[in-house]
């Protein structure tokens, strides 16, 4: 039995190591989106979201993105517009209270830039989903912008009436800032 | 009919500022307050587009009439009015002008205060009076474009009522002389020696 505990050590750094964890700090953090109401473009923010992230730019094989949004706390500056966004029309946070992002793997284009591949899950519909990464290391930690640029329809946000796409365009930019602090100390 | 307005009678500028402000207001008041009751819908934020558009097509009007009466003349009042009758017509005039301008202008306060987008009927760009979101003046703003709207029904109402008055009971040219067409009643030319 004693040589148990030597071996789970062996075994546990036997497992493929995985890329540095960082704590998001939130108060530092913002994820917002930007759409086109009426020819003019908006700018919304989700004032509750949570982010794991796993991030080494020197080991992208190791990554890790999962984000989870609470779309109930879109907020959009318009009072009649948050009113709507959560609505069977728009998200539906009845039936789909969060939106999340996985992601399944991380690459280099060829200028340069990081791309996360993933599956983004909205209202129902999980459909791959692609984020230019770019990291920053800071002095307590690091900072890491992330965007991606969507089709709502494709998620069946804003549809029926709201599908009109000269109302609400269509093409949506996500844009994340995350505050990363090391984690665990 | 001359462009600028003579002793007896309105110019066809004039004219036109006239009616057709008279008709813009008159469908902006229908509009309002029956997009307010629509659901909210595509079909209600057309109907508010075309609400503001036309909205600011008065204002812009309202603008150029106000320049255009500062360089054109006023017939002169029938010399049968009493100078308190006149009076209190130039008062009416005088709010008619102010509320034209302030209706307009507080609903496109309340636009910018409730940070929708402004455009003149898709085609041009109109900017926000706030910079933002900015709910005490919302409130304030959404207030007052419909308390000056019901005043102006008020004023209104006293406006058409006196035009009528002059035309049916003092059988006098105010009306006559305001309208595109020839009425039984010809402007009477009161000393009209300007032309
Ligand atoms: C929204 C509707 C209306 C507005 C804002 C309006 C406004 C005005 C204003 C500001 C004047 C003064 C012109 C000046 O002295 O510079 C005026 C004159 C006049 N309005 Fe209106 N008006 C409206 C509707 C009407 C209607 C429906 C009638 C007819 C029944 C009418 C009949 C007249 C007449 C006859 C004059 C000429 C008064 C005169 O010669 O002294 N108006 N209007
Ligand atoms: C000629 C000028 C105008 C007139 C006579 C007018 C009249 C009205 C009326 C009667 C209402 C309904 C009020 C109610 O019962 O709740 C209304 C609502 C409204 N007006 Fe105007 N309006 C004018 C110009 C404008 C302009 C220029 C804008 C914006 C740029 C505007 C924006 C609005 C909006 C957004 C509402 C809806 C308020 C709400 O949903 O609570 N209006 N207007």
């Amino acid at each position: 039995m004693k040589r148990l505990v030597p071996l789970l050590a062996a075994l546990a750094f036997a497992l493929p190591a995985a890329a540095r964890e960082w704590n998001v700090d939130m108060t530092r953090s913002t994820l917002g989106f930007t759409a086109t109401y009426q020819g003019e473009a908006f700018d919304g923010r989700f004032e509750r979201f949570g982010a794991k992230i796993a991030y080494d730019p020197a080991d992208l094989a190791h990554a890790k993105f999962d984000v989870s949004v609470d779309l109930a706390s879109a907020d959009t500056q318009n009072a009649e517009r948050d009113q709507m966004l959560p609505g069977a029309d728009f998200f539906d946070v009845a039936k789909f209270p969060r939106a999340r992002f996985v992601s399944t793997g991380f690459r280099r284009a060829a200028d340069g830039t990081v791309l996360a591949d993933g599956i983004l899950t909205l209202r129902g519909v999980s459909r791959p989903l692609t984020l230019t990464v770019k990291f920053t290391p800071a002095a307590a930690g690091a900072a890491l912008d992330v965007g991606a640029s969507l089709r709502r329809l494709d998620f069946g946000v804003g549809g029926g009436d709201w599908a009109d796409t000269s109302v609400i365009a269509n093409a949506v930019t996500v844009k994340a800032h995350l505050a990363l602090t090391p984690a665990g100390g | 009919m001359p462009l600028r307005s003579s002793d007896a009678r309105w110019g066809a500028l004039a004219q036109f500022f006239h009616w057709t402000v008279a008709l813009l207001i008159v469908a902006q008041g229908a509009i309002g307050l029956a997009m307010v009751a629509m659901a909210p819908t595509v079909a209600k934020v057309k109907v508010y587009a075309l609400h503001k558009s036309i909205g600011l097509t008065v204002l812009a009007l309202a603008l150029l009439r106000l320049a255009w009466r500062a360089a054109d003349r006023r017939p002169a009042d029938p010399p049968a009015m009493p100078r308190r009758q006149a009076l209190a017509a130039r008062a009416v005039h005088a709010a008619l002008y102010v509320l034209i301008l302030a209706i307009p202008l507080s609903g496109w306060l309340f636009n910018s205060a409730a940070n929708f987008p402004l455009s003149w009927f898709g085609l041009v760009h109109v900017p926000s009076l706030t910079g933002g979101a900015d709910p005490a003046l919302k409130a304030f703003a959404r207030a007052a474009h419909e308390t000056l709207f019901w005043i102006l029904v008020a004023v209104l109402a006293a406006h058409v009522g006196a035009a009528l008055k002059h035309h049916y009971v003092d059988r006098d040219a105010v009306l006559a002389r305001m309208l595109p067409w020839r009425t039984r009643r010809r402007p009477v030319p009161s000393g009209d020696s300007a032309r």
